[in-house]
């Protein structure tokens, strides 16, 4: 750092990475939170996927196209990847859900914060487990 | 040394926001809101769609109602979906065009896909 860089371009103070960092509850809750983002986006591909398929299967073009889709999705395997979306979903909704009420300015107390973050992680987890058995228990998911 | 060295270096060169305030903090947020709410409209409707077969899923993205919801939901999914991928890309790699440009690239064939979807199933 004492040196500047050679070449002129534009600066901007990096995210420390991965490797610098202690564990601590607030810090693995905000990796969390990115990492079930970026898996979410299987899951706008999914759905994105799903919604083109009933377009393609209605238009005629691929009257296949749906059945495709949930051969697929009914799968041992598609069933693995939507419980996978679910729990990445629920977390990063109670994720998002404590950005919020940090950006509103409350929660800041350290106690609090790393109240927030274990809660937030167990809600989602707990919120997951709710919806399978929900749907298992009502037949709605068979394997 | 250091101290003055990024003293410096913060006030002459680090790229600041010309222009824009707090325009896309707020559209995060705003976007976050938004999909709590429409994110859970969509999967209560999947619950209710689940082992329905394709008529019904049919006739679910036909209503005019549903269509302009599905369609909401995924316009702002890839506008959040955008600012966080971006947001990681300018963390880790801050002079990066191509991969900005990819993500852009890849919600705009999400969006396309999605919305064509919906246009298809609504005009069938």
């Amino acid at each position: 750092m004492s040196q500047p860089p050679s070449k002129p371009t534009v600066y901007r103070p990096l995210s420390p990475h991965l490797q610098v960092w202690k564990f601590h509850i607030t810090m693995f809750t905000s990796i969390l939170h990115r990492a079930t983002g970026l898996a979410l986006v299987v899951g706008a591909v999914l759905v994105a996927a799903w919604l083109l398929a009933i377009g393609l299967t209605a238009s005629g073009c691929c009257p296949q196209a749906y059945t495709s889709f949930l051969t697929f999705a009914a799968s041992p395997f598609g069933l693995f990847i939507w419980f996978g979306l679910s729990l990445a979903g629920f977390i990063h909704l109670t994720g998002g859900i404590r950005h919020l009420i940090w950006d509103l300015g409350l929660g800041f107390q350290l106690k609090s914060a790393n109240a927030l973050s274990w809660w937030g992680l167990l809600i989602g987890i707990a919120l997951t487990i709710v919806f399978w058995v929900v749907l298992f228990a009502t037949g709605k998911v068979v394997l | 040394m250091v101290d003055s060295y990024l003293r410096e270096r913060s006030s002459k060169d680090w790229k600041k926001s010309e222009k824009h305030g707090a325009g896309e903090w707020l559209a995060e947020r705003w976007t976050s809101v938004a999909l709590i709410v429409l994110t859970g409209w969509a999967l209560w409707s999947a619950y209710g769609l689940m082992g329905q077969g394709y008529e019904a899923a049919l006739a679910f993205v036909k209503a005019p109602v549903n269509a302009g919801l599905l369609a909401l939901t995924f316009i702002i999914t890839v506008w959040h979906t955008h600012m966080g991928l971006t947001a990681n890309v300018l963390d880790y790699f801050p002079n990066s065009r191509a991969l900005k440009l990819i993500s852009a690239l890849f919600c705009l064939v999400l969006l396309v896909a999605a919305l064509g979807g919906i246009f298809l199933a609504f005009k069938a």
